[in-house]
């Protein structure tokens, strides 16, 4: 873990999930943009009690929370042809810290499938035209 | 003032000159100004004061918050409601990227005399080879310098004598003089060409790329306020000129070649090749904008990693993005779609889209999370409701005056 990774937050703090988590910025242990919070997952436990344990990223859920069916199209576009192969990647919620706007995962994004289509991208495309750099 | 700030105070100046004027500009002005001779001046101010408030607000907020205008909404409004305005502003900038390039076409038409679809695709590799292999300050410092050309259109306002009082006259708003539908419709051209959502996006993310932070806030007023004032002023010259050689002789402007005229007055054939030049610096700097704008919002969107001042291997999927959305704009012109038309189409289709685009604005410049202390006071609050409602009314009348008037 960076150093600078923010301790997690007292109990009893108080959450804003839809407007300080959702929609958020994730920037992960580098500080590299490694896409937008598109959902939030909770599970309902025996006791009643509702716990938040991840966020989640992937077009098809982003797309689903406008439409369900485009959301599964768009899924089943990926399975097909994408690079994720329309996987909805999921971060468990104690690996995340809201700092202000931003929302900073515990992770090095590059070695998950957060950054699967740049690095696709990067080396089947990019790097085969000259002065990509 | 120091000399270094004075020198990236003139030079965000220049900048927002070169952005100001673009293809859309250039025709609605000259359209004005041909059909109504200075009746249109006070439009072109009101959208001026307009774009001047909206950009320094998308400045100030990329300045204290490092976050663009883009991020921002989508991150207090949600996918649910930012999907919309994104796809409405993917076809606009589909349709207005195809125009931009259409008009680098159009000015290598006029100076060669080959027609404008052969020029898309060689134009089209320029633009992305730029883009490709050049840095944010590198486009934005050069299409500023090249783009001072255009101040011939200021010159050629002057050097016909224009009636000033008649031209005064045009900044006091009055009605149609004939025509009202046509009158109202280059009204509504005009501002959808000035408060242009891409300006906004663009200027936000450009602020992150230059690294502008709350010490900034001073120069970000300035190039927003004297920047877009001298924009406007090159806007005006070309209203004015086409006022004085094109109405008189009741030429009306549907073709590039008749904007061409109003330059040949007042510098004889020299005129011709000045606007060819103008034109075409223009319309290059403004597809360079626009093709990065596009990258700019669906990466930050998506919250991808982006930026121009990156190597192409460090923002993969942002060079692709501007990459495939020069590669469609540019099969409009390859098609053959006429370039002026084009343009007044995509204007209209802009003021449509634009409360969607400005309304959040709003909202975002009070939210103490991004601004801070730096949130909007009852003045900048009080100018953006009524551009909110200003905006209503042109999404409203935008479509039946294409019509009717276009």
């Amino acid at each position: 873990m960076a150093d600078d990774f923010p301790e997690p937050p007292e109990n009893g703090t108080r959450l804003r999930l839809v407007r300080d988590v959702l929609d958020s910025q994730m920037v992960d242990r580098k500080q590299c943009q490694s896409g937008k919070v598109d959902g939030i997952v909770a599970e309902l436990r025996d006791d009643g009690r509702l716990v938040i344990t991840a966020i989640e990223n992937g077009l098809p859920e982003a797309v689903r929370r406008v439409s369900p069916r485009v959301g599964d199209w768009i899924a089943a576009l990926g399975r097909r042809w994408g690079v994720r192969k329309g996987e909805v990647y999921r971060i468990p919620f104690a690996r995340v810290r809201n700092t202000g706007i931003d929302v900073r995962i515990d992770l090095d994004a590059a070695a998950t499938p957060l950054l699967a289509w740049e690095r696709w991208l990067r080396e089947h495309v990019v790097r085969r035209i000259p002065g990509a750099g | 003032m120091k000399a270094g700030k004075v020198l990236q105070v003139a030079l965000g100046v220049l900048t927002s000159i070169g952005g100001f004027l673009d293809v859309g500009a250039i025709a609605t002005a000259a359209d004005a100004g041909a059909s109504f001779r200075f009746e249109l001046l006070w439009v072109v101010l009101v959208g001026t004061i307009c774009v001047i408030f909206l950009v320094e607000m998308a400045g100030r907020l990329a300045a204290v918050s490092k976050h663009s205008y883009a991020d921002a909404v989508r991150e207090r409004f949600g996918f649910q409601f930012y999907v919309w305005p994104i796809l409405a502003e993917f076809v606009v900038d589909f349709l207005v990227l195809g125009a931009e390039i259409g008009g680098v076409c159009i000015a290598l038409q006029l100076l060669t005399g080959v027609a404008f679809q052969w020029w898309a695709i060689p134009v089209a590799l320029a633009i992305w080879l730029t883009a490709w292999l050049g840095t944010f300050d590198f486009i934005e410092n050069s299409v500023a310098l090249l783009g001072l050309v255009t101040l011939a259109f200021v010159a050629g306002a002057v050097v016909l004598h224009p009636p000033w009082g008649e031209v005064a006259k045009g900044f006091i708003p009055s009605g149609a003089p004939h025509e009202p539908a046509h009158y109202w419709f280059i009204a509504v051209s005009i501002m959808g060409a000035l408060i242009s959502p891409y300006l906004l996006y663009f200027y936000s993310s450009g602020a992150i790329e230059d690294g502008w932070g709350e010490k900034d806030l001073t120069m970000n007023r300035l190039v927003a306020g004297v920047g877009m004032g001298f924009g406007s002023l090159v806007q005006m010259g070309v209203l004015m000129t086409a006022a004085m050689v094109l109405a008189p002789h009741g030429i009306r402007v549907d073709q590039y070649g008749q904007i061409a005229l109003t330059l040949v007055g007042p510098f004889g054939e020299w005129g011709y090749y000045l606007f060819a030049v103008s034109l075409g610096i223009t319309c290059f700097g403004a597809c360079m904008e626009q093709a990065l704008e596009t990258g700019f919002i669906v990466s930050q969107a998506l919250g991808w990693n982006w930026g121009e001042s990156k190597r192409p291997v460090e923002a993969a999927r942002f060079t692709m993005a501007y990459t495939l959305s020069i590669a469609a704009s540019t099969l409009l012109m390859v098609v053959g779609i006429d370039p002026l038309k084009l343009t007044l189409f995509s204007m209209a289709l802009t003021a449509v889209m634009l409360p969607l685009v400005v309304t959040p604005l709003l909202v975002i410049m009070n939210d103490r999370h991004y601004l801070g202390e730096h949130t909007n006071g009852w003045l900048a609050n009080g100018v953006v409701g009524l551009i909110i409602g200003l905006t209503f009314v042109m999404a409203l009348v935008a479509i039946p005056l294409e019509y009717l008037g276009g």
